[in-house]
């Protein structure tokens, strides 16, 4: 066996302190509330037990929740990423009068924070006849995304050598059968990380929600977490269980996907 | 169909959302911003810049809501990028287990907020709390506090949140920079008989001057956006000590029916979130015309 140095050891107690939160979550769901009050937190009286788990699902009406985030992902995504790539491809690989002036418009929408937003945003909502409805935060969630979205794309694009496309003129092939044949398919590593990003975004999202959604049925994830830590705060240990059922989706999707999560995002960051 | 009009085709659907649901919005708060109206009444008088001074120099309160972002952003920039270097100069070594620590220290960057911020309240729980048990446990009786709950402590407790959740990102930006370092540049150095201090700091933080800009800005933006852990954590008490800008705008915004008022401090967000932004903007725009 390999000798382990101080230096090493020191990064292993950062990280443990670091999974301190974590650990301290997971035992505390794992435990009977009557327990955790008599014999606190880090002892293990009465042992461990799973129901806190169903407990919390059933009362936070978690299966609401996840069906909310869960459509409103599979509508938010594809719209975005597709509107989006598109932009991006006339930016990238078209010559037109105000290239320029669009690129900065976009540009400066990463500046722009949601709140800015949220009042007007809420009128004309209800103006459109779409207010506190799910599919409400579908716009807004797809105008805040374009500007990011829309620079990662068309550095992909730009990168792409331009006898592909070429080519494909040469076989009469339309600018849309360029996009999608050829400029989609090799930009997979772009719209698999942007999707990641995304998904794990919409999952998180409080602000506009907060906002925009009001009745219990069509609320998103952190919005019921929100209201099951107001509504049972002293009953700790099903209020950890909830946050617990509340994360694992995203950690799933993180762990999983790590990969793409941890490189290609930042190189889509630093480099476009 | 003229072949000049398919640009305006792909584009049209991204500039209609983002005309419609991003700009629209923004230039209507921005009207609002120069008014007081309640947010439902019909009436509305335009009372210029009245806003905007109240903010900044009359109202104590909302003067208050400055001054804690100031703290929060310095804090919240600095703190995570320098813990987020040094995790990163670890782990560029020939570590083991390096992508294990790698996703163990980024893990909390993917959670949603709302979760973070219970779960440090769960952490600073004045009773059942970790953070006061393990005080009491060394004997420290008298340190054991609502750390929530006190003028002192809450927003010190929400930053320390900030940092455990920030710091991953900077962390893997500053490894993907270090990886950008040509090894040649190290070698150099060491023949040169530089030692490792010298080396960092002759060689690495020059190097990295890009992911700098970018971590910096990035993290200056966030901060000025920061709503989910001050409004699950404190919801800017106790009093309104922890109030941030953009709690404070949403209070006001929709709490206190200060849509004026609300919309004034959604503005003095985004005009000092483009200031911290331009850096990165220019950055990015440089990169594509090179």
């Amino acid at each position: 066996m390999k000798r382990l140095s101080p230096r090493y050891l020191l990064l292993i107690l950062i990280a443990a302190i670091w999974l301190v939160p974590f650990a301290f979550v997971v035992l505390t769901a794992l435990r009977a509330q009557r327990d955790l009050i008599a014999g606190g937190v880090f002892s293990l009286s009465g042992g461990l037990r799973l129901d806190n788990f169903a407990t919390a699902w059933n009362i936070g009406r978690f299966g609401d929740l996840f069906r909310n985030s869960t459509l409103l992902i599979l509508v938010k995504v594809p719209l975005g990423l597709l509107i989006s790539s598109l932009a991006a491809y006339a930016l990238a690989t078209m010559r037109f009068r105000f290239n320029w002036l669009v690129l900065g418009i976009l540009l400066m929408g990463l500046a722009v924070p949601v709140h800015v937003t949220l009042l007007p945003l809420a009128t004309l909502l209800r103006d459109l006849g779409m207010n506190d409805n799910l599919f409400s935060l579908v716009p807004p969630y797809v105008a805040l995304g374009i500007p990011f979205q829309t620079l990662v794309f068309a550095g992909f694009f730009r990168a792409m050598p331009r006898e592909l496309f070429e080519a494909a003129d040469l076989d009469g092939c339309s600018e849309f059968s360029k996009y999608w044949r050829i400029a989609m398919p090799l930009a997979r590593p772009a719209w698999l990380t942007l999707a990641i990003i995304d998904i794990v975004g919409a999952w998180n999202e409080l602000l506009v929600a907060l906002v925009l959604i009001g009745s219990e049925k069509w609320q998103t994830v952190p919005l019921g977490l929100l209201q099951f830590q107001g509504q049972f705060a002293s009953r700790y240990t099903i209020v950890m269980a909830a946050i617990l059922i509340a994360i694992a989706p995203v950690m799933a999707i993180y762990i999983f996907f790590q990969k793409y999560l941890s490189t290609e995002m930042t190189s889509g960051a630093l480099k476009e | 169909m003229p072949k000049r009009f398919t640009p305006w085709l792909f584009l049209a659907p991204a500039l209609f959302v983002y005309g419609l649901f991003l700009l629209y919005p923004m230039m209507a708060s921005l009207a609002i911003s120069f008014t007081n109206w309640d947010g439902i009444a019909q009436h509305r008088d335009f009372i210029g810049l009245a806003n905007y001074r109240y903010i900044l120099f009359e109202d104590p309160q909302s003067f208050r809501a400055v001054k804690n972002n100031v703290v929060w952003t310095l804090v919240t920039v600095c703190i995570p990028a320098a813990w987020g270097l040094i995790l990163a100069s670890i782990l560029n070594s020939s570590i083991p287990n390096r992508t294990v620590f790698r996703a163990i220290f980024y893990s909390p960057s993917v959670l949603p907020l709302v979760a973070v911020a219970l779960i440090w309240a769960w952490i600073y729980n004045p009773q059942f709390g970790i953070l006061n048990v393990t005080l009491r446990a060394l004997g420290l009786d008298s340190w054991t506090r609502g750390w929530l709950s006190g003028f002192n402590t809450a927003l010190p407790a929400t930053l320390v949140t900030a940092i455990w959740q920030g710091s991953g990102f900077p962390m893997l930006l500053y490894l993907a920079g270090l990886q950008g370092i040509p090894k040649e540049q190290y070698e150099a150095a060491r023949l040169d008989g530089a030692g490792a201090v010298r080396t960092f700091f002759h060689i690495t933080l020059p190097w990295l001057r890009e992911t700098h800009i970018v971590v910096l800005s990035l993290a200056a933006m966030q901060s000025l956006r920061a709503f989910d852990l001050i409004y699950t954590m404190t919801y800017g008490g106790p009093g309104r000590s922890t109030h941030v800008l953009s709690t404070w705008m949403y209070f006001n915004l929709f709490q206190y029916r200060q849509a004026g008022l609300g919309s004034a401090i959604a503005w003095i967000i985004v005009v000092v979130s483009v200031l911290v932004t331009v850096p990165y903007i220019r950055m990015v725009a440089r990169g594509r015309t090179r």
